[in-house]
């Protein structure tokens, strides 16, 4: 492989990867903070695009502007959401609650707005930009798309702005609180209620900004949470449950190898690959890679179970 | 008079046997196959559900990968007869003992996971083999899946009419609840309820919980398989779409947690319920509204959850357990 095809390779794959961390980066703070994975994740995801979608296609608002709208509606249907399910199941069985709601959304989806695939396509994005040719490194013109770079730039802004509220903010401060240790937090009176109710709707915000970001670029149907769950999972797990610098670093290594596993063995390989990287990292160091240490990341998530 | 405790266990006895005699009856009155049609599936669906049951509900550790040993039953057993001309009698047990040992595998490799981390290995697991039998193109023939010949044959283990297949259904299910209830009763169940309880303690006790989740492991992957092949037998067309599904997993997980997980009951009691709600849907709004069916799962699902934590079985049982308790507190 020359070095042009594999620097244009790393850039795809650091693009996509861009795009898989603020997806996942909402995952990994809902489970972080209150120890359920949220299996619905990717239906939010779906109909954030889809809400994407209709606002370009009735009143031709560019996707990139209706975050400001899809992002409020997405905190709202999070608050909802923790409102009617997740508070008053939280002690039946971890997955249970999540797959109804996962199920009920898609199929309401799928009710609603039918099994067609629906896309976005904006002028502006039409051309690649090209960059090089850089003799002096041995490179010759490399592709980039701009939907992707422009979603890369502002999945990035996002992860590093959320990543400094939950360091300085009061609010933040109460939120790692919580997720370090809900009883103690409850004793020094912290309403933990409230922050889990803020901790899922914040999750599902940012889950819904991606959502906007990806509509030029992917196609969207009742059943696209489906195929962005298990990358998110994948991602969660490897950059260590709960941590969001880890999910952005793994996103990025995700991105990565999809993209090469991509290109050397196939389209059809790639999923493959991913999946067969998450089970040994799991069985290796299930606590991820940038995870606690697994003992005290056990008790945790025993402690609440 | 005899006490009421008895009195409640007679009772359920009898129900069940009555339930048992008209399972096994009323096939043969039916003249209309599209009856029959659910009967099979909710026997299939029942069948399928408690394998499921056998190492999630009693063991604990849920799987969302049970699609992957489906599959690797109707696969072994169609391939076996189409390529080598092997009957599918004998097929079903090739791909029972197959899932058993990759489940065994999968077991060595995954069982030191706890909670979140073993069902989110198990869901990878599920999906990988959803994407190997799509693309092992030279074993599956891929999407476009595998038709079995339609020609009636004893040896093919394919029949003209549905009484044939609702018998041998049937009799699956009841294995599959024997062994459940062989489980519950036996030392094996009692250490696998203790492991799931708590698994230190039971470990400190001396029960070898690896090994014996194991064991609970290759059964519970053993019946699946034997479900799949039957399943490929009756509907005679296999293909990725319709026998490696990650969706699969999560629907017989559906049906025992509604119907009571670890509980011989609670799978059949979920396939009961949500089979004959699937085929009316189907039958009287066809495809005017996709995904209803499952909109109505869920909403079951959820008054399930807020209501009866336990699922259906769960919560009959504890009203009977009430009634005991009071009785033994007048006498």
């Amino acid at each position: 492989m020359d070095t042009t095809l594999f620097v244009q390779l790393l850039i795809s794959g650091v693009l996509l990867g861009g795009i898989y961390a603020l997806a996942s980066i909402g995952l990994t703070f809902i489970f972080g903070v209150m120890k359920i994975v949220n299996f619905a994740h990717g239906e939010f995801l779906m109909v954030a695009m889809y809400l994407s979608f209709w606002l370009f296609h009735y009143f031709r608002l560019d996707p990139y502007i209706s975050i400001l709208i899809v992002a409020p509606l997405l905190f709202l249907i999070g608050l909802l959401v923790y409102r009617l399910l997740i508070k008053p199941t939280i002690g039946a069985p971890v997955l249970t609650q999540i797959f109804v709601t996962s199920m009920v959304i898609e199929n309401l989806a799928l009710l609603f707005w039918s099994a067609d695939f629906r896309t976005v396509s904006l002028k502006y994005l039409q051309n690649s930009i090209v960059l090089g040719p850089f003799p002096s490194l041995g490179l010759e013109e490399m592709i980039v798309n701009p939907a992707r770079l422009i979603a890369f730039c502002i999945a990035l802004s996002l992860t590093v702005a959320f990543y400094f509220f939950l360091k300085l903010s009061y609010t933040g401060k109460v939120i790692r609180a919580t997720s370090q240790d809900r009883f103690t937090a409850l004793l020094m009176g912290i309403n933990t209620d409230r922050i889990f109710k803020l901790t899922f709707a914040i999750g599902i915000m940012l889950t819904g900004v991606s959502g906007a970001l990806m509509i030029p670029i992917y196609t969207v149907h009742p059943f696209v949470g489906f195929e962005f769950i298990l990358v998110m999972f994948v991602v969660v797990v490897l950059g260590g449950m709960g941590s969001v610098v880890g999910a952005t670093i793994a996103a990025i290594f995700i991105g990565i190898i999809e993209v090469f596993s991509g290109f050397l063995l196939g389209p059809q390989s790639k999923e493959a690959i991913y999946f067969l990287v998450f089970i040994a990292v799991l069985v290796i160091k299930p606590s991820g890679l940038f995870g606690l240490e697994r003992e005290e990341e056990l008790e945790r998530i025993e402690a609440i179970d | 008079m005899k006490p009421l405790t008895e009195q409640l266990k007679t009772r359920q006895a009898a129900v069940l046997y009555i339930v048992f005699l008209i399972l096994v009856f009323a096939p043969l009155f039916m003249k209309n196959d599209f009856y029959l049609d659910g009967f099979i599936l909710i026997f299939l669906w029942g069948a399928f559900s408690g394998a499921w049951n056998i190492i999630s509900g009693y063991a604990g550790m849920v799987s969302l990968c049970h699609n992957a040993f489906f599959a690797i039953g109707a696969y072994t057993s169609t391939l076996l007869f189409l390529r080598l001309g092997i009957t599918p009698w004998l097929g079903m047990f090739v791909g029972g003992i197959l899932a058993s040992a990759v489940g065994v595998i999968l077991g060595l490799v995954c069982f030191r996971l706890r909670s979140h981390y073993f069902v989110l290995a198990t869901l990878a697991f599920g999906q990988v083999s959803y994407i190997v039998s799509v693309n092992w193109r030279s074993l599956t023939d891929g999407a476009e899946g595998l038709a079995l010949p339609i020609e009636p044959s004893f040896y093919g283990m394919i029949f003209a009419g549905k009484l044939p297949y609702v018998y041998i259904s049937l009799f699956l299910f009841v294995a599959v609840m024997a062994v459940s209830y062989a489980i519950e009763h036996s030392r094996l169940g009692y250490y696998l309820t203790a492991f799931r309880e708590n698994e230190d303690a039971a470990r400190a006790l001396g029960v070898k919980t690896g090994r014996v989740r194991l064991v609970a492991m290759a059964i519970s992957c053993f019946l699946a398989a034997v479900t799949g092949s039957l399943y490929a037998q009756y509907v005679v067309y296999i293909d990725p779409s319709s026998v490696a599904r990650l969706q699969l997993s999560i629907q017989v997980a559906l049906f025992a947690i509604v119907g009571g997980m670890g509980t011989v009951l609670g799978p059949a009691i979920g396939a009961m319920i949500f089979i004959p709600i699937t085929i009316f849907l189907r039958a009287n709004l066809g495809t005017a509204v996709p995904g209803l069916h499952m909109i109505i799962f869920g909403l079951i699902l959820i008054f399930v959850l807020l209501y009866m934590p336990k699922g259906i079985y769960g919560m009959l049982k504890d009203k009977i357990d009430r009634t005991r308790g009071i009785s033994k507190s007048e006498n």
